[in-house]
């Protein structure tokens, strides 16, 4: 290779270290608090390996908050919140994209524009809302905003991508005799699969990750998701100094299925995610 | 993909089931007519399991007690939650200002009249049962009471008896002087401290109150004239040098400056890091778990002239629908006397305000070889001059708003001290248009 | 395609069966419309004129939260500059590096997939799980950021507890999740035509020049819809402010006491003190309207801004 380009390679390269070390040395670091003993956390200076492994904090720490019931009541939420999202969000993007009935736009404009309404106008009435209906303290309002087209971008995203299929294809299935269910369900979902998919994993993660709401609408801490459990771990109350190794150790155990989640569908994403970023067809 | 899709379905069908059966929930009576009474605290594991060994002694053939679990992180969020959807345990720990502002706006229980002893309530359970200041700062103007207090906190100095040998001073003891304490915390953070003392109660929203204690024992005026039902507040002469030399401390950098994180205090104190640390006697249970490798002490608060302390009592408060008040009551009587002295030798957390209970406390640090802190709580429960040590009111929040905005800022020096005025001139205005 | 229209579909009959379908298959997000955004903004607009705690019945009062937000409130111009302060370090820092970041990660590098997915992965994770993390690192006296700096010879910082340092301590946390950004700066560049930039070196065009003459422009949609995105995201920040100020109130002082915090302590307010739904409200209702005004204001520009080769 001509000179330049290496040294422009391995400047590069260099560059790109140290990108990912600014990325992952957090996470390298919380692994080392997991495995120290409780007084080694609040050494000063602090050592950066261990001088003893407990490789017990890692079942101490999950024990200590019920770690499987709330990575239950995680997955149970998170799961039906997905479902529900997604497929109410396709059902109205394919509604606005391919079917012509008077009012299309100005539903899609209102959807798109309802998506600048900040949560947080909401907060208070539903909060009411709920709390006078009976949900109160139960997964209802976290799950069931997701199966009523909860979220706007969905909308937008599910149009945008159906745009671009061609309706040639609704016409072949229309001589075919298809209804719009059967059309929906068996041609459209398939097809627009990198939108959807796209969709499911960023709906896991809004709802894996929603914090406030958990926060407010339950209070039996057996009902809690995940994350309420976590941020609860360190919050001080009465003096007490958290338990910073046990915490990092569930902590470390509460990221996986995020990861797992998105390593295996990595591909679907970056696919789905380029319908945000390409000029409309028409 | 199809057979995923599959188990995947059949797991969300089971989700959804579970979700059904995590709506609801209540407590109340039972089939075959017990009743059962709920309890929430915010103790630490460690005591909650010693409470609910307690509570199993407690034997009455209608009545189930039941403690529900609460990780004791969020208690402020989860009280606020539970008050909104009227769901409040029968008993649940609660503050002084919690019981105050719930009594006046009408959510809790009134028991002034089972305290008084005659008819329903029980003779050995009554208001002069009580350490007398506790009971008072409890009841509201009209009399009426919501809960009743358990549990006194009483505030010191911790200090690292190594740190002090290191630096050649004698240690604190009753009737030492703020001089001598900001001179203790000055040498010892020339010694290698990062502060020679570590004081939220002097930086933090309560600050203006443990203030007063310097103003108290200098025979000057409090802070305020009462914290249940304040008039007004003043910043008195005494009261403003009380602060400057706060001021002096904090600019010499003895002292931790408002904004300290203190969520690790109490660690990095038993690590050594903290040589001073203004808290309160609950740390000496935590002390007894986590062994700390220096040797402590804890001392009373320092004084100017007579001997002032802060007083603070928590209880235990029973909303106004709760199901069954006889049960309700029998099963408060034998929390606040009884089970505490089962609960205090293995984690004496802090001083009964049921008198007859208070031997058990003092038993339990004297076995524990904690001879300081039994001798300091004794003398600030007989300390003469006492100050609340927050406003308990509904608009405390609008007086802490105004706390954040100048005290900090006086702290630091970027407001002069004559600000101490406006402050509580801000306040004054508050009280005036609350009523 | 057809050639003659079906005798057994009418256009008529079509159109009203489109429509009856199209209404059935928005269904559930009309009801979601109508639930979650027209009745939150009528019955918060009433809250807003009142003194409600949740509890006994709401008493009107006018614009009387309204004048004492304005004038009495100490705490509310401190939050407004606390939201202001972190969105002007949030959101440019944030488009910059993640357009620099997708810039960089555009090349045929080996080892490039395995660098975009380390920089993505900080969004992955949980956001309490990090944020979490995170306020052990700043910690003044145990945390790693003051201990990498002592090695560097820097001088420490305060981090989250001083007043000063606590916002930029925020924003570095949020900057850390930049990862979303550039996921989607990538996905808009590798759909720039790739003869659009042969086409330019042949003409003699330098890496500067094609970048601010081709790549800018061509993505200008995506970048104004992140513009909007991240400046209505950044004024309704709560978590990170939440969990990492040291009293959870947005301290220390005011300084991290941004407005979705201050409405979250007056609605929900710990510790049993009473809430105050009514002053919430209001206060909800002030930074929807700052939030309408920036979205209208970036439209109104953003026509001067795109670039767009289609009539829509």
């Amino acid at each position: 290779m001509p000179p330049r380009k290496t040294v422009r390679t391995a400047s590069w390269y260099t560059v790109a270290l140290l990108i990912s070390s600014v990325m992952v040395l957090p996470i390298l670091w919380m692994l080392t608090i997991a495995l120290k003993g409780h007084a080694a956390v609040f050494q000063v200076p602090p050592r950066l390996l261990p001088d003893e492994f407990h490789f017990e904090n890692f079942i101490d720490g999950p024990k200590a908050i019920h770690f499987p019931r709330l990575l239950l009541n995680s997955l149970v939420i998170t799961g039906l919140s997905v479902v529900g999202g997604v497929m109410t969000s396709m059902m109205a993007g394919y509604a606005l994209a391919r079917l012509r009935f008077p009012g299309r736009r100005l539903w899609f404009y209102v959807f798109v524009g309802s998506m600048m309404l900040p949560p947080v106008v909401g907060i208070i009435p539903l909060f009411q809302l709920f709390k006078d209906i009976g949900w109160y303290d139960t997964w209802l309002p976290l799950i069931v905003p997701a199966w009523l087209g909860g979220n706007p971008l969905f909308i937008f995203l599910a149009r945008q991508y159906f745009l671009s299929v061609p309706y040639s294809i609704d016409e072949a299935a229309k001589v075919d005799g298809a209804g719009h269910v059967r059309i929906f369900f068996s041609v459209m979902l398939p097809i627009t699969r990198p939108a959807w998919i796209t969709m499911a994993i960023l709906a896991f993660q809004l709802s894996w990750n929603d914090y406030l709401n958990p926060l407010i609408y339950l209070y039996s801490s057996e009902k809690w998701p995940l994350s309420v459990g976590m941020a609860s771990f360190v919050s001080q109350f009465a003096g007490q100094t958290p338990d910073w190794n046990l915490y990092m150790a569930a902590n470390l155990l509460y990221m996986l299925p995020p990861l797992a989640v998105f390593f295996v569908a990595q591909r679907y994403f970056i696919q789905g995610l380029s319908a945000l970023g390409t000029v409309n067809q028409r | 993909m199809k057979r995923t899709l599959h188990a995947a379905g059949a797991l969300l069908v089971a989700g959804g089931l579970l979700a059904t059966s995590a709506c609801g929930g209540s407590s109340g009576k039972e089939a075959g007519g017990k009743t059962t009474v709920t309890v929430m605290t915010w103790e630490s594991n460690a005591t909650n399991q010693l409470i609910d060994k307690a509570l199993a002694g407690f034997s009455d053939p209608g009545i189930t007690v039941k403690r529900i679990d609460t990780p004791n992180g969020n208690y402020g969020d989860k009280l606020a939650s539970l008050t909104q959807a009227k769901k409040l345990p029968d008993l649940f720990w609660c503050g002084n200002d919690t019981e105050l502002q719930y009594t006046g706006q009408g959510l809790l229980t009134d028991w002034s009249e089972k305290l008084s002893g005659s008819g329903s309530g029980s003779a050995d359970f009554t208001t002069g049962s009580f350490v007398p200041t506790a009971m008072k700062n409890w009841k509201t103007a009209d009399g009426k009471i919501g809960g009743v207090p358990s549990l006194m906190n009483t505030y010191g100095i911790w200090y690292n008896i190594d740190a002090f040998k290191a630096a050649g001073i004698s240690v604190p003891a009753a009737g030492w002087t703020w001089d001598e304490m900001y001179a203790a915390a000055d040498k010892l953070h020339k010694k290698g401290a990062k502060y020679g003392l570590v004081a939220d109660a002097m930086t933090g929203l309560d600050a203006p109150f443990s203030l007063s204690l310097y103003s108290l024992s200098a025979g000057g005026a409090p802070f305020a004239d009462s914290v249940n039902q304040p008039t007004k507040v003043t910043a008195d002469a005494t009261y403003t040098e009380g602060v400057g030399k706060l001021v002096a401390g904090i600019k010499s950098g003895a002292v931790a400056p408002p904004g300290y994180d203190i969520s690790n205090q109490q660690s990095l104190f038993a690590a050594g890091q903290i040589p001073m640390l203004w808290s309160g006697q609950w740390l000496a249970a935590g002390f007894l778990t986590d062994k700390p490798k220096i040797k402590y002490g804890f001392a009373p608060l320092p004084q100017v002239g007579k001997a002032a302390t802060l007083y603070d009592a928590v209880g235990i408060c029973t909303p106004s629908y709760t199901q069954n008040a006889d049960a309700t009551f029998k099963v408060l009587k034998y929390l606040d006397s009884t089970v505490w002295t089962k609960v205090l030798p293995d984690s004496p957390v802090a001083v009964p305000a049921y008198t007859a209970a208070q031997d058990a406390y003092f038993d339990a640090l004297g076995k524990a070889g904690l001879t300081t802190v039994a001798s300091t709580v004794k003398a600030d429960l007989d300390a003469p001059l006492t100050m609340g040590v927050r406003f308990t009111t509904q608009w405390a929040s609008q007086s802490n708003d105004l706390i954040t905005a100048y005290w900090p800022d006086i702290l630091q020096g970027k407001k002069p001290l004559s600000d101490l005025q406006t402050m509580t001139d801000k306040i004054n205005d508050v009280i005036k248009s609350n009523g | 395609m057809t050639a003659t229209p079906d005798p057994r579909l009418r256009p008529r009959d079509k159109l009203t069966s489109d429509t009856r379908a199209a209404y059935a298959f928005m269904a559930p997000a009309l009801i979601g419309f109508t639930v979650f955004v027209v009745y939150p903004l009528i019955r918060s607009a009433y809250f807003a004129l009142t003194r409600y705690n949740g509890l006994t019945a709401p008493v009107f009062v006018g614009l009387g939260n309204f004048r004492r937000m304005f004038t009495t409130d100490p705490s509310f111009w401190p939050s407004v500059r606390a939201t202001l302060l972190l969105v002007v370090l949030y959101v440019p820092l944030s488009l910059a590096i993640g357009l620099a970041l997708a810039v960089f990660c555009n090349r045929r590098m080996r080892g490039v997939r395995v660098l975009r997915t380390l920089v993505y992965l900080p969004v992955v994770l949980p956001v309490v799980a990090t944020i979490t993390l995170w306020k052990f690192v700043f910690n003044p006296q145990v945390g790693l950021a003051n201990q990498v700096l002592t090695w560097l010879h820097l001088p420490t910082s305060e981090w989250l507890s001083g007043e000063g340092s606590a916002m930029p301590s925020i924003v570095i946390v949020m900057l850390w999740s930049v990862g979303s950004t550039m996921i989607i700066f990538l996905a808009a560049l590798q759909a720039v035509p790739t003869e659009l930039y042969e086409a330019a070196r042949i003409d003699g065009a330098g890496p500067r020049t094609m970048f601010f003459r081709i790549t800018l422009p061509l993505i200008s949609p995506i970048m104004v819809l992140q513009v909007v995105l991240q400046l209505v995201t950044a004024l309704q920040t709560f978590n990170q402010p939440k969990i990492l100020s040291p009293d959870g109130l947005g301290g220390p002082g005011f300084s991290t006491r941004v407005l979705m915090l201050s409405i979250y302590n007056n609605g929900f307010p710990t510790l049993g003190r009473v809430a105050d739904f009514g002053y919430a409200s209001a206060q909800v209702w002030v930074l929807f309207l700052v939030i309408v005004v920036v979205i209208a204001a970036t439209a109104r520009f953003s026509s001067v801004w795109t670039y767009s080769d289609h009539v829509s």
